[in-house]
């Protein structure tokens, strides 16, 4: 039983009518509470991949089942619902909203799904204290250091009790210290609630976090667990 | 139902002050002059009404002989002059009153409205007319042209009605009097002449002149100017009948050949003209005075006015959603980051445009109270020079261009920008960062 499998994505973009090959045919599967690394070098398409696996963009072939649902067939709009409801997001460098503190940046991820505000509130505040910014609850993301905002960024990506978590190099930004930090603090959501999660990244991902390793590379994709970790 | 984006709207307009005051502002001072220029345009517009309303206006109305004499040979003008119709003219004149009537020297005198000949119309028809909407007064006029069997002199004799205001505006009125007196009811055997013609025969006040055979007594001399009604002579109607009947061959029966009509007021007048027109069978010439070139004129400044509120708005549309589309750009990031975490296109949709739908509405609304505040804080009527109040700036009119405006500008201002955005794919906005 997978939380997500992909089988036979293929990927290439139209530069004004040149097709550029990104990937074609690869296939892999994640299990419940897996941690998987895609590794590669800068350009292979690992950021493109992880895109196409939270159905903000679209493969040229091949399927993505996610908890028994078929990506590849449904609507932007359900797309975006599967989003809302069990992916989480993370990403190189934050993302978050600048005009927004930190507790309104958690919170947007429950909005528009019908919880009235006190109990949205309620578990932002609870993720961002678990994360040990209960007193940061206002402070605008330029109020915030580097680290911080990067716990916020994870408060915002777990805060939904997701199934899945995308993550595209999301120690890349940070030094080796902040790093771990994040990591450990990541790890120990992701162990707990037996949560699933895909990372890309080219080198400066701890592979100690990862349970495999994927290597792509020239358009398909290796499992190099064995020889890695 | 959900309200969550109105909630997002109100904290982003509450964190970018500046720009929201920036829009708000514009559509305050938009309104407000618009509603100001409009206040003052309507006002002027019940002021030159008020003019147009109060200026009586007039036109005379016949309908043109229906035989060419000059398509008649001798024979038949001979058999004319004595009462008997050709041929070619019974089909002409089996609609037409008076054929019957030919003068009897039918080359030289006749019915006639300055030089034209004309047709006889009944009494009933100015009746008629006089009970037309928007008529104040119809009067019929008997104008008969005479040759004098002395020395072949032509000249032309009017016959009026007493106390007749279309006569007044018409034709030979009281107050055209330079000489002598107007005529009265009893008035028999007295005519008032015309100042040119008395001028060049040497008439006045108490000279004596032949008409059909008849002695008449000038007893006033009129100036009649620019009147489109001008006779020679003028007399009281029955007068005119009198010696009129000794020069045709069948008396008149309750018949004059012309129609006088005065108008309610100007804006009536060319309502007036087509229904009498109407009535006549659209053949009649229907001769006015110079109101017409002048509503125009002012009908024309008018739709301009019109043309450049609606360019004003309308460009005033396109500058937010320009300016709005600008904002929305910078914030493209933002919204490539709220599709990341699941928000739906309509979800960032309806909040990108009840914001701009609020401020839209929040400017407008202030825009009327500053309106009517300038409206009522500024003397315009002193500024202006008259005396009047403009009154309030509140109308269906501008209301209903204010709340178009407003909902149009807020939701293109809004949807434009975001749909623009939304085309982009969020990943490659965040790429870019
Ligand atoms: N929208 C796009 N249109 C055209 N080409 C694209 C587009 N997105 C990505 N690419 C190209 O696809 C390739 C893969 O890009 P991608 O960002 O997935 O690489 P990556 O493995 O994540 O690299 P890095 O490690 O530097 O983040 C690159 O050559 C990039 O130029
Ligand atoms: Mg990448």
């Amino acid at each position: 039983m997978f939380v997500l499998s992909a089988e036979n994505l293929s990927k290439s973009f139209d530069i004004r009518g040149n097709q550029l090959k990104i990937f074609s045919d690869i296939s892999f599967a994640v299990k419940p509470g897996e941690v998987l690394l895609i590794s590669g070098r800068s350009g292979v398409g690992k950021s493109t991949l992880l895109g196409i696996l939270s159905g903000l963009d679209r493969a040229n072939s091949g399927k993505i089942i996610f908890k028994d649902k078929d990506l590849t067939a449904m609507t932007l709009n359900e797309l975006a619902e599967l989003r809302a409801m069990h992916i989480g997001m993370i990403f190189q460098s934050f993302n978050l909203i600048q005009t927004w503190t930190a507790l309104e940046n958690v919170e947007a991820v429950l909005m528009h799904r019908g919880i009235n505000a006190a109990e949205r509130k309620k578990q932002a505040i609870a993720i961002l204290e678990e994360l040990g910014l209960g007193d940061r609850l206002s402070n605008l993301p330029a109020e915030l250091s580097v680290g911080q905002q990067q716990r916020v960024a994870i408060a915002r990506t777990m805060v939904h009790n997701p199934s899945l978590i995308l993550a595209d190099e999301p120690t890349g930004d940070v030094d080796e210290e902040t790093a771990s930090e994040i990591m450990t603090l990541l790890m120990e959501r992701v162990k707990k609630d037996n949560i699933s999660m895909i990372a890309a990244s080219h080198g400066a991902f701890n592979k100690k976090y990862a349970d495999r390793e994927l290597l792509l590379k020239d358009g398909k994709i290796f499992d190099v667990t064995q020889a890695t970790i | 139902m959900n309200f969550d984006f109105l909630l997002c709207a109100t904290r982003e307009l509450k964190r970018n002050k500046r720009r929201t005051m920036a829009v708000f502002t514009g559509y305050a001072i938009a309104v407000s002059l618009l509603l100001v220029i409009t206040a003052v345009t309507i006002f002027s517009k019940v002021h030159q009404t008020a003019i147009i309303g109060t200026t009586g206006t007039h036109f005379v109305t016949w309908l043109p002989s229906c035989g060419d004499l000059s398509s008649l040979t001798e024979e038949e003008l001979s058999k004319l002059a004595k009462g008997i119709i050709p041929d070619k003219c019974k089909q002409n004149c089996a609609n037409c009153t008076g054929c019957n009537k030919k003068p009897k020297d039918i080359l030289n005198e006749g019915f006639v409205i300055n030089t034209n000949t004309t047709r006889l119309l009944t009494l009933d028809l100015a009746n008629e007319i006089n009970k037309l909407p928007g008529v104040r007064n119809a009067s019929p006029f008997l104008m008969f042209r005479f040759r004098d069997p002395t020395d072949n002199r032509l000249f032309t004799v009017g016959g009026l009605f007493l106390g007749h205001l279309a006569v007044e505006t018409n034709s030979c009125g009281t107050n055209e009097i330079i000489e002598g007196q107007y005529l009265s009811e009893n008035s028999l055997s007295k005519v008032i002449v015309d100042d040119g013609y008395a001028l060049n025969n040497g008439l006045k006040v108490g000279s004596k002149v032949v008409i059909a055979e008849e002695e008449f007594e000038i007893i006033g001399v009129a100036a009649t100017g620019a009147d489109p009604v001008k006779a020679d002579f003028y007399m009281l109607f029955g007068e005119a009948e009198r010696v009129i009947n000794r020069r045709i061959h069948n008396p008149l029966e309750k018949e004059a050949n012309i129609v006088l009509v005065e108008s309610v007021n100007g804006t009536v007048h060319k309502k007036v003209m087509e229904d009498v027109n109407k009535l006549m069978k659209n053949d009649s010439i229907l001769t006015s005075g110079c109101y017409y070139p002048a509503s125009k004129a002012i009908g024309l400044n008018e739709k301009l006015l019109w043309v450049f509120i609606a360019v004003i708005l309308i460009s005033s549309i396109l500058l937010t959603v320009k300016l709005q589309l600008a904002f929305v750009v910078e914030r493209q990031r933002d919204i490539a980051i709220l599709k990341a975490i699941g928000w739906s296109n309509n979800s960032v949709i309806k909040q990108i445009v009840s914001e701009s739908f609020i401020v839209s509405v929040a400017g407008c609304v202030s825009g009327v109270l500053i309106s009517l505040f300038l409206l009522w804080a500024v003397p315009i009527e002193q500024v202006l020079g008259v005396e009047m109040d403009i009154g309030s700036p509140i109308n269906a009119l501008s209301m209903a261009a204010v709340i178009i405006f407003s909902v149009f500008s807020g939701v293109l201002s809004g949807l434009v920008p975001v749909l623009f955005v939304l085309k982009k794919h969020p990943l490659e906005v965040l790429r870019r960062n």
